[in-house]
């Protein structure tokens, strides 16, 4: 079942002086269980599409259904309750409030969405137990490794519950080893929670990891590959 | 939790943090200190009007306010005295004869009122023979008749020292005009010098004999243990007397009255200017940090976090900064003012004059309860009215915008 739709998609700059088409008539659909990466070479419009299938950006033309929703009709304040209600993020960076713990800022989505505190500690510590980390529960971010970061940004992003998980570049500013770790996680979790992943990249092992290739080209799918 | 995002974000740049909230404390405890002076001195003032020459409430009979004309006495004060004497609050009462008269010396005439008082009843209601200084004779000393205080100013336009003869001229309470010399026993001196120039103080028992009769009496002081339970007796005064007039000093002296209002005024004006200028420190350190934290508010927005709560993020963050100053300057001014209401604030270098008025050269700077409270709301509302341009700020982030690498 697809989770996504996305028809004729285009996002163009600048529309007054230099039009720059950052995505241009993107036909696409993702279903539930999806391990998708996309890539491309730089400025081909990974971002711009991951943004738009987030809700963070309004798209020039087309449209994106969301689960029968068609997201580019919300308003501002419809469209934050929804991300916060199906989408989790996963950005290269920023990701946590630096002054909570680890603890709290995967507990942090669970409030803003108004679950028990019951709930919320319960499912808290199970996310952190997940990606590896409960250890590091009572830590404040700046006491994190950027890969142990990223994983609590995982379970942040899980936390919430989401019909799927965007990530850009989420590996960019982590070393090998951790980018492995952190990949290995989320292939974990996709494969036993059926979480869905649509994550950006430019290195070429993650890309291998994933199973399914989106690759885009001056704002066009040139390529869209699906492993066995 | 927004609440506890925002507290914790407080401390997350302590030097500035400490940097504000020092300037909030600094600002309001200095703001406090000088108002606490400007109200102590004010207070003092008060006290030595209320203390030396009106006392808290005076009573008379109306047709007597009309005209002074001492024919409209008090009926049976004497028993109602007494009565007031056990109303609740009240410290003293005190009996007084007025009539208005001429004062003579040989070198000059004055119109007076006479005050016929009963010095050992007068002293409870009245500080007035304090105001002499001991250069100045005393307040009827010895057994000798006919005996008269006067202030200074009256003095000086009869020209006439200790122990000099004033004649007093005036009507007794059958219209007869009555005269009879008195010697000046002691020379007052108030801060007031139209009250100095004309009232002159004998003893009532003094005049009676001069009238061969009573004279009765015009009116009634009452000095109450707290200033603060003017308007309880008062009002218990009026159900209780319908046919007196029953009137506080603030009534008698409406300049004394003013002054305190002028200067509740000018005090919540000094304290209001200093939360505007505070308030604009403020304004520009949340700017700073709305603008230092682009990405994180973004990253926040982008996850979910709806503007309202981004909104009471900043606003409460302001608050805290804001109140947590305002706090400790409160609590820092309050033991400031504490210490020097105990000790007093000795001006008599700065200022020699004050002594000889008839003021106390030391200052006992002290701040109403009631000031507290306002300067709480009016905190809070400079914390709120500081917070709305950079939480305004940080609504106009665009979540894509704000996290964007560059
Ligand atoms: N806010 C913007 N204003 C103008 N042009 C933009 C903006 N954002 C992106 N673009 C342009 O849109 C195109 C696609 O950009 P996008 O960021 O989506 O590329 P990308 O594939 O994510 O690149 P990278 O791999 O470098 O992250 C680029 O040509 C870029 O210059
Ligand atoms: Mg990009």
């Amino acid at each position: 079942m697809n989770i996504i739709e996305i028809k004729n998609l285009s996002k163009v700059y600048d529309a007054k002086t230099i039009p720059v088409y950052a995505l241009n008539g993107i036909n696409l659909a993702f279903s539930e269980g999806e391990f998708t990466s996309i890539v491309g070479p730089s400025g081909s419009g990974k971002t711009t599409m991951l943004n738009l299938l987030g809700g963070l950006d309004s798209p020039t033309g087309g449209e994106i259904m969301i689960d029968n929703t068609d997201i580019t009709g919300l308003k501002s304040r419809q469209l934050i309750d929804f991300r916060l209600r199906n989408i989790g993020f996963v950005f290269q960076s920023f990701n946590l409030i630096p002054v909570l713990t680890a603890k709290e800022n995967v507990e942090f989505i669970m409030q803003l969405q108004g679950v028990n505190k019951e709930q919320r500690d319960r499912r808290t510590f199970e996310l952190l137990k997940s990606v590896g980390l409960n250890d590091k529960v009572n830590t404040r971010p700046n006491k994190l490794s950027g890969g142990q970061q990223q994983r609590v940004a995982v379970a942040r992003a899980l936390a919430s519950k989401p019909k799927f998980i965007l990530a850009d570049e989420p590996t960019a500013n982590l070393d090998s080893k951790s980018a492995e770790n952190l990949l290995e996680i989320m292939e974990k979790l996709n494969k036993e929670e059926h979480i869905t992943f649509i994550f950006s990249t430019h290195d070429a092992r993650v890309v291998a990891k994933a199973r399914r290739v989106i690759t885009l080209e001056d704002g066009k799918i040139v390529g869209d590959v699906s492993k066995n | 939790m927004i609440f506890k995002i925002s507290f914790k974000n407080v401390w997350r740049n302590k030097v500035r943090s400490l940097i504000v909230i020092s300037s909030v404390t600094l600002g309001l405890a200095g703001g406090i200190f000088t108002v606490s002076i400007i109200t102590g001195m004010v207070e003092q003032k008060i006290r030595t009007g209320i203390n030396n020459e009106v006392s808290h409430i005076q009573v008379h009979n109306p047709e007597f306010l009309k005209n002074y004309e001492s024919q409209y006495s008090i009926p049976h004060a004497d028993s109602i005295a007494g009565i007031i004497s056990k109303m609740p609050g009240v410290k003293a009462v005190c009996g007084r004869a007025r009539i208005t008269g001429m004062a003579a010396s040989p070198n000059s005439v004055a119109g007076v009122q006479i005050v016929g008082v009963d010095p050992l009843q007068e002293k409870k209601v009245s500080n007035l023979y304090t105001t002499i200084p001991d250069t100045n004779g005393g307040y009827f000393t010895g057994n000798r008749k006919n005996q008269i205080v006067i202030g200074r100013k009256l003095a000086d336009k009869l020209k006439v020292r200790l122990r000099s003869k004033i004649v007093l001229r005036f009507q007794n309470i059958d219209g007869n005009l009555t005269e009879a010399a008195f010697s000046v026993n002691g020379i007052f001196q108030t801060s007031n010098t139209v009250f100095d120039e004309t009232n002159v103080f004998v003893k009532k028992s003094d005049l009676d004999l001069l009238t061969g009769g009573d004279n009765g009496i015009q009116e009634i002081v009452i000095m109450l243990d707290n200033i603060e339970k003017i308007p309880v007796a008062e009002a218990a005064l009026k159900a209780k007397f319908p046919f007196l007039d029953i009137q506080n000093w603030m009534e008698i002296r409406p300049d004394m009255g003013m002054v305190t209002s002028a200067i509740a005024i000018e005090v919540y004006i000094i304290l209001g200017i200093i939360l505007f200028a505070l308030a604009f420190g403020i304004v520009n350190t949340m700017l700073m940090i709305v603008f230092e934290r682009t990405r994180e508010l973004g990253m926040l927005m982008a996850v979910g976090m709806s503007k309202s709560r981004v909104f009471r993020m900043i606003m409460l963050e302001t608050i805290f900064l804001t109140v947590i100053g305002g706090i400790i300057g409160m609590v820092l001014s309050t033991a400031l003012v504490g210490f020097f209401h105990q000790r007093g604030i000795d001006l008599s270098s700065v200022s020699k004059g004050l002594g000889a008025y008839g003021f106390d050269p030391k200052i006992y700077p002290f701040i109403k309860r009631d000031l507290y409270i306002n300067l709480t709301l009016m905190i809070f509302c400079t914390a709120i009215l500081a917070a709305i341009m950079p939480a305004r700020k940080a609504l106009k982030l665009k979540p894509v915008e704000a996290i964007r690498v560059e």
